[in-house]
Parts: structure tokens; C-alpha cells; sequence
């Protein structure tokens, strides 16, 4: 496994978001985490990469334990988070964020991840902050992989993006977990995620209510009734 | 006429010195959110420490720049380290009252090592002069001193452009949290940009020792001019405390034909009220209050 969360608990000060969840990722798997606004998905990604302090139970990464080491030691331990709002340094260029990205294996060969994203190649130069808002959420993703992660945490990838821009990243994910990285993907949008996902979760008020594989997941009439928002295809007529 | 270009010469050499005080001022104001209220007297310390240099073992004060950048280098990290770290994600206040403190220990720490008496140190050549046209005068001194520090300050730019730790810099400064997750170690970050403001604010005291008279009241007035520096230039923007160092060397030179000493400091405080009513984003065009860093 290249993720294990084992009871995992987390929250912020004394208000506890996550109750002993668990969950796995393996190498080269797309793993969806789905769930309605404040289940506590961010708070579950931040919590694996020490983010927030407040944690305990078990985040294993290739075998080695999280719980205990700081945010600057997470990106050597081979996990890149893709966080909430992108966070990309604003006022850098795309390219010197690219290279903050590869920070820790001092990566400064840009060409993998522009053949990923090939968008990213005309706009080297520019001011990250400038760019659209699709843009930016490759140069986040981007950024990540210059950090050659095993796992890869992307938190609400679609958020305030075109559908379109949403299905071109999306398509790109597949390619990522080929090479091994196992991809945990954040996602209000259930029903795009689970349509690259291997697997997927779904959270409800910090604990795992369903999973299973994508496909299990879809067909699902309470996933459907509560997340996809439509019916079943074979709909039993009444 | 003279008298004015006299002035305007006198301001433009003092503002060289101004901006490379004013420019690690700013640095950790815009990475780090610290307005240190205890830079001035770095230039103090620096200034007092070329002196000794000189007096014990003859260094010329224009050389002890090297040993003395060093050595406050080495001080700004550890106080940052050991200090500041500790409540730098604390309110602005608390930050402003730990420099405080930090300044009353070295300004009182200096008057009683070296008394208040007013020190320089001379140099064979600091007060030698050419005239650049009749009635204007520049003294060498002075001049080596802009020289040196527009030459620093260029290269504090280049460095935060072009080096490996400058960028770490400039990311820890936008956003220290993603920052740590690229795996940069932000405590050793803001320990290294102080190190370096302070670096230079020793470099331009050693400068300030050699081309006039200094006690240790003067770290209040250097506080003070960087403080208006960094805001007239925007925050954090390094060019901008540059440009805002000069325009204070003009305004202190111009103020001081006209105005009684101390009222000089007043003009400096109207300059920046005149800038904030004006333009808040500062002469370069940066919001003072936005805490982004930009060379
Ligand atoms: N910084 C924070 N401090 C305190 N509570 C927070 C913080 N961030 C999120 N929360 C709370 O944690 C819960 C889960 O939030 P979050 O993990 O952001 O949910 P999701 O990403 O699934 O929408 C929410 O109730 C939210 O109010
Ligand atoms: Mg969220």
C-alpha cells in the first residue's frame, strides 16, 4: 500500500473533524474521497501531511509512519498535497514555482510535467496569480509532481473551474498513477471523480459511511440519491 | 544655487545609505510580517564594532564592512532562531514589543560600553574631496559609501532573483504554509532573512562610522528612516526601499537648509503621511500592507 490511514483521528484545538477513519491507496491507484461541504476531506488531507498538530492514530506512506513528523519532512517522505485553494505563490512565476515544487529532490528538469500539462510550457514566465484559474490548478498539480511524489493529495481539483478545463485535468490523472503515484483525489464532484477513480470513499461528518470501487460506488442508490443527483439508470418504474 | 546642489549631492550619497539600511528592514517586514523595531541599532552595533576593528587593529572601516556584516549575520540568525521564531505568528504587537525590548538592550548595552559620547573613525582619505563644479563638493567618503551600498543592495536583489535561497525566501514570505510543504524549513528561512537584514545594517553601519559622527541615540533615527523607507517604497519591495532611501537622503539634506536638526525627523514623518494620503501602495507601487515580497 502506498497510503494506509489506520483510525485515523484529527481536528482543530479541541473540535474533533475526523473519527478514527481509515482508509488505503494503493501504488499506481486513483483513489476518489467524496462528501458533502465540511464532512472534513481537507481536514483528512491535512492531516496526512501534519498540516494541523492535532492528530493521532496511524498514516503510513510506503511503510513509513507520519503521525510525529513535521510539514517540511512530508514532501521527503514522497507526498505532495495539491491543497485547498491551490496555494500557489502568487506573485512567483510559473516556473520558479515549478522549481519550489522540486525543492527537496532539487528537480529542475521541467520537461516531464510540461508534457503532462503542455499549457504550462507558453506561460513559464508569467506571474502565477495572473493566469486563469484552470491554469493554476495545473501549475498546483504540476508543481507537486516536480516534487516526484509517490502520493499525490489533490483537494477539490474542479473547484471554480469550466467543465471542460475539469475534464482535461481529470484525464491527465490516469497517466500520473501509470507511473506508480498513487492519486487521492478530493472531490465535491462525486460523479466526476468517480469517473477516473479506481476506488472511492465517501465521508459524512468525519467518519467513512460507503466504499468501494468506482463502479459499485455509481451504481449505488444512496451515492445516487445523495451525490449524483439523478436516479439509477434501470429506475424501477412504479 | 550651489548651496541647494550642495545639498542634493549631500542627500543622494546619505539616501545610498539610507536605502541599504532601509532594505533588510523592509525585506523582514515583507517576508516575516516583523517590523523591527531594533534595526537601527544593528547599524549601531555595526558602527561600534568598526570602530573597535579600527582602534585595536587599525582595519580601515570601508574593509571591516566584510567581518562586521559577518558577525551581525551570525547574531540575526540566532536572534531569530532563538527569539522571534517564537512569536513571529504571534499579533504584530507582541513582535513589536519583543524588538522594543531588543532595542532598549542594545541601545543602553552601547551607552554603557561606550558612554553617549559622540564616535567616528578617521580615515586617511573619507574626507578628501572633489570639487564637481564650483561651489559643490564631494567627499570621498561619502561617496565610497553610496557606492558600496547601492552595490550591496543590487546584490541583495540578485540574490533573492537568482539564488536557490532567495527564492526559498520569496515563497516563505508569500505563503509559509505551502512553503513547508514544498519541503522548505521556514523557522531556518526567516532566521536566514534576518541574518541578512541584519547583515546589512551592520555593512552600512561600519559605512555610517566612517563618513560622520554617531551615538548610540542615532539607532532611534535609522529605525525611524527605514521605517518610512520601507512604507514609502511598498512593503517587502526591495527597489522601492531603495528609491524610498534616496528620496529620505534628499528630503534630510533639503529639510536640514531650511529646518533646525531634529525637525528634519519631522519632515521625513510628513513626507510619509503626504505618500500614504496620496499613493497607499507606496511610490513603487506595492501596497504597504500587503505582505508579499517582490524584488
Ligand atoms: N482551520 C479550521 N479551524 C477550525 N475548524 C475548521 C477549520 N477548517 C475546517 N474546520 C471545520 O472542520 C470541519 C471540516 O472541514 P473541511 O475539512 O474543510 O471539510 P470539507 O473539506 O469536507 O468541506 C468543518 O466543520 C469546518 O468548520
Ligand atoms: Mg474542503
Amino acid at each position: 500500500m502506498m497510503l494506509e490511514i489506520d483510525r485515523l483521528t484529527a481536528g482543530y484545538g479541541r473540535v474533533r473533524v475526523l473519527h478514527e477513519v481509515s482508509l488505503s491507496v494503493d501504488e499506481g491507484e486513483i483513489v476518489a474521497l467524496v462528501g458533502p461541504n465540511g464532512a472534513g476531506k481537507s481536514t483528512l488531507l491535512r492531516a496526512v501531511t501534519a498540516m494541523i498538530p492535532d492528530r493521532s492514530g496511524s498514516v503510513r506512506v510506503a511503510g513509513r509512519e507520519l503521525i510525529g513528523v513535521a510539514v517540511e519532512d512530508v514532501a521527503a517522505a514522497g507526498v505532495a498535497h495539491v491543497p485547498e485553494g491551490r496555494r500557489l505563490f502568487p506573485g512567483l512565476t510559473v516556473r520558479d514555482n515549478l522549481r519550489l515544487g522540486g525543492w527537496v529532490p532539487r528537480n529542475a528538469d521541467l520537461g516531464p510535467v510540461l508534457e503532462i500539462f503542455p499549457r504550462l510550457a507558453d506561460r513559464l514566465n508569467q506571474v502565477a496569480g495572473s493566469m486563469s484559474g484552470g491554469e493554476q490548478q495545473m501549475c498546483a498539480i504540476a508543481r507537486a509532481l516536480m516534487g516526484r511524489p509517490r502520493l499525490l493529495l489533490i483537494d477539490e481539483l474542479s473547484l471554480g473551474l469550466a467543465p471542460l478545463v475539469v475534464d482535461e485535468i481529470l484525464a491527465r490523472l490516469g497517466g500520473i498513477a501509470e507511473s506508480g503515484t498513487g492519486v487521492l483525489l478530493v472531490e465535491q464532484d462525486a460523479g466526476a471523480a468517480l469517473e477516473v477513480a479506481d476506488r472511492g470513499y465517501v465521508l459524512e461528518l468525519g467518519r467513512i459511511g460507503l466504499s468501494g470501487t468506482a463502479a459499485e460506488l455509481a451504481a449505488d442508490p444512496r451515492m445516487r440519491s445523495a451525490y449524483l443527483g439523478g436516479d439509477p439508470p434501470q429506475a424501477p418504474v412504479s | 544655487m550651489s548651496q541647494f546642489l550642495q545639498a542634493t549631492v549631500y542627500g543622494l550619497l546619505q539616501g545610498g545609505l539610507f536605502a541599504l539600511i532601509a532594505v533588510g528592514f523592509s525585506l523582514v517586514w515583507g517576508v516575516m510580517n516583523v517590523i523591527n523595531l531594533a534595526h537601527g541599532s544593528f547599524v549601531l552595533v555595526g558602527a561600534y564594532l568598526a570602530f573597535e576593528l579600527n582602534r585595536r587593529i587599525g582595519l580601515d572601516p570601508f574593509a571591516a564592512m566584510v567581518p562586521v556584516a559577518a558577525a551581525l549575520f551570525a547574531a540575526g540568525y540566532l536572534v531569530q532562531r532563538g527569539l522571534i521564531n517564537l512569536v513571529v505568528k504571534a499579533p504584530i504587537f507582541i513582535t513589536l514589543l519583543l524588538t522594543f525590548g531588543l532595542n532598549l538592550l542594545l541601545v543602553n548595552g552601547l551607552i554603557l560600553i561606550y558612554s553617549g559620547d559622540y564616535r567616528s573613525v578617521t580615515t586617511g582619505y573619507a574626507a578628501d574631496g572633489f570639487a564637481l563644479m564650483s561651489g559643490v563638493r564631494v567627499p570621498v567618503g561619502r561617496l565610497l559609501a553610496a557606492v558600496v551600498a547601492l552595490l550591496l543592495t543590487l546584490a541583495l536583489v540578485a540574490v533573492m532573483r537568482r539564488t536557490r535561497t532567495g527564492l526559498a525566501i520569496l515563497a516563505t514570505g508569500m505563503d509559509r504554509g505551502a512553503a513547508r510543504l514544498m519541503g522548505i524549513r521556514a523557522r531556518h528561512v526567516y532566521a536566514l532573512t534576518f541574518g541578512l537584514a541584519a547583515a546589512m545594517a551592520g555593512a552600512a553601519g561600519a559605512a555610517v562610522s566612517a563618513v560622520g559622527t554617531f551615538n548610540p541615540a542615532d539607532a532611534g533615527r535609522f529605525t525611524l528612516f527605514s521605517f518610512v523607507a520601507a512604507v514609502l517604497g511598498g512593503l517587502g519591495n526591495m527597489y522601492g526601499a531603495l528609491i524610498g532611501g534616496m528620496v529620505l537622503g534628499l528630503v534630510e539634506a533639503w529639510g536640514g537648509q531650511l529646518l533646525p536638526g531634529t525637525l528634519v525627523n519631522a519632515v521625513a514623518f510628513a513626507v510619509l503621511v503626504a505618500v500614504l494620503a496620496v499613493r497607499p501602495e507606496g511610490i513603487a507601487g506595492r501596497a504597504f500592507y500587503s505582505s508579499r515580497v517582490e524584488v
